[in-house]
């Protein structure tokens, strides 16, 4: 009887430390090991080359694509326009978003060359939302880059709803985007827009 | 020149009341006639709850007709003299000797930075600015490598007369492209006419010789930046849906930052 009173003790205790392990991550620490782990695939040998491409690129989407509250960074994107969108036209807002921001920077994921110095340099609480400043050093070009995180707390877990790069906001900027396109042009013409768009940046990529 | 260009142009469009273009691009009922102020919204500096927004209708643009047509003529001029001239350049230009360029215009432009430090009572960093000249134009072999920064751990300090006049709450007035430039805005525009006129050459040599000069230095600027950043700006079509509104807003976002600091 004293082994598995034992074994039930640790198994709960194993339980108990599992799920808190996700709560307990601080902003800076989630920002940290989502970033270091894409780095990781980036410069594993096992995934380098032209062949390798897709692999790469969804072992990345599968690390970074969670971090994100995606409905949430749409829902940004649109302002007060999407009070006045229906849940259909939301969920496939969201969806052409989403599928615009990845086709996008898996491009650029094939600029990335090794030997990227990456800094942590603090992060601020505050309630329920939290700011995360980092700095990349790119060595080709010997340059620093400022990137923050915008952050909140969804179910005890800290999500992304912005990043500003050298002190521009990605919401911000889709947002001006989207704001000039609304004032001469409908929703459905925006969807079209984007739609268009994916597709243009899938076809390229695979050439 | 190019500034007086620029603002001329700038007077015959607004003069001439900003008509659209015929063509179907800027099919734009005009801007409505706001008071110039490009204050963009105060975003997310305290993020406000989901859901919430702070502003509604696109931000205020009351020279877009001007300002889009430029855009263009812009992309043109990249398209067709600036690239390819950088293309050529960067045959023969290595990394390094383009860094080395880059750092020797940036030290011709110390003596607006030290004034606008000055101006904006940031006085050790202006102090901090001749002392970079000086090693950096000595030791440094005119400028060519940055000395200052690398050995002695000084940093440039970049200020120009556009973010004084911001420091001092002069509003910037509305976004402006400004041909060959690109994306400024008015109180920004009225900075480079000021901090040209600080320059030191003004008073040492004739006008024309000035002129000569100050073209070459701009163009050779420009082509070099360009030569550095060949990569950069080859896809940023491909990955807006809206170009003119992304650089617009990159451009407003960055000068927002700059003018804080």
């Amino acid at each position: 009887m004293g082994s598995l009173h034992a074994w039930i003790v640790v198994s709960i205790g194993i339980l108990f430390s599992s799920a808190n392990a996700g709560a307990a991550q601080s902003p800076l620490e989630a920002i940290q090991a989502t970033v270091e782990r894409a780095r990781a695939v980036l410069e594993d040998p096992a995934y380098k080359g032209p062949a390798q491409r897709d692999t790469r690129i969804a072992k990345v989407r599968e690390i970074v694509l969670p971090q994100f509250d995606a409905e949430e960074v749409a829902k940004r994107t649109l302002g007060p326009h999407w009070r006045k969108l229906n849940e259909e036209k939301r969920k496939r807002f969201v969806n052409l978003f989403v599928n615009l921001v990845e086709k996008t920077y898996s491009s650029n994921l094939d600029r990335y060359e090794p030997g990227v110095k990456l800094y942590f340099d603090q992060e601020r609480i505050d309630d329920d939302f939290a700011e995360v400043n980092t700095r990349i050093y790119d060595p080709v070009l010997d340059k620093m880059f400022v990137v923050n995180y915008r952050m909140h707390k969804v179910d005890g877990k800290w999500l992304i709803y912005d990043v500003i790069a050298e002190n521009v906001s990605m919401v911000r900027n889709y947002r001006n985007q989207f704001e000039r396109i609304l004032s001469k042009s409908s929703y459905d013409e925006l969807f079209q827009k984007l739609e268009l768009k994916v597709k243009e940046l899938s076809s390229a990529s695979s050439s | 020149m190019i500034v007086k260009i620029a603002v001329v142009t700038l007077l015959i469009a607004v003069l001439s009341g900003g008509r659209t273009t015929p063509r179907a691009m800027a099919q734009t009922d005009t801007p409505q006639a706001t008071p110039p102020s490009a204050e963009t919204p105060p975003s997310a500096e305290t993020p406000p709850p989901p859901g919430e927004s702070v502003d509604s209708g696109p931000p205020p643009d009351p020279l877009a007709p001007f300002n889009e047509k430029v855009f263009w003529l812009n992309l043109k001029l990249d398209d067709y003299v600036l690239r390819p001239t950088a293309s050529a350049y960067n045959k023969v230009a290595s990394d390094g000797v383009k860094r080395g360029v880059n750092r020797f215009f940036r030290n011709l432009g110390v003596v607006e930075r030290f004034a606008n430090n000055l101006f904006q009572v940031k006085i050790r960093e202006a102090g901090q600015e001749v002392g970079r000249f000086v090693i950096n134009t000595t030791v440094g072999g005119v400028g060519f490598f940055d000395v200052a920064s690398t050995w002695l751990g000084w940093e440039e300090s970049d200020e120009d007369f556009g973010q004084t006049l911001g420091k001092y709450g002069v509003s910037s007035g509305p976004y402006l492209m400004l041909p060959f430039f690109g994306p400024s805005t008015i109180r920004d525009t009225v900075g480079l006419a000021v901090d040209s006129a600080l320059n030191p050459m003004n008073y040492l040599l004739s006008s024309t010789e000035v002129l000569l000069i100050k073209t070459g230095i701009a163009a050779g600027t420009v082509v070099n930046y360009r030569a550095m950043h060949m990569d950069l700006f080859a896809d940023v079509d491909r990955y807006t849906v809206d170009l003119y509104g992304a650089v617009q807003d990159a451009y407003l976002q960055q000068r927002e930052k700059e003018v804080q600091q």
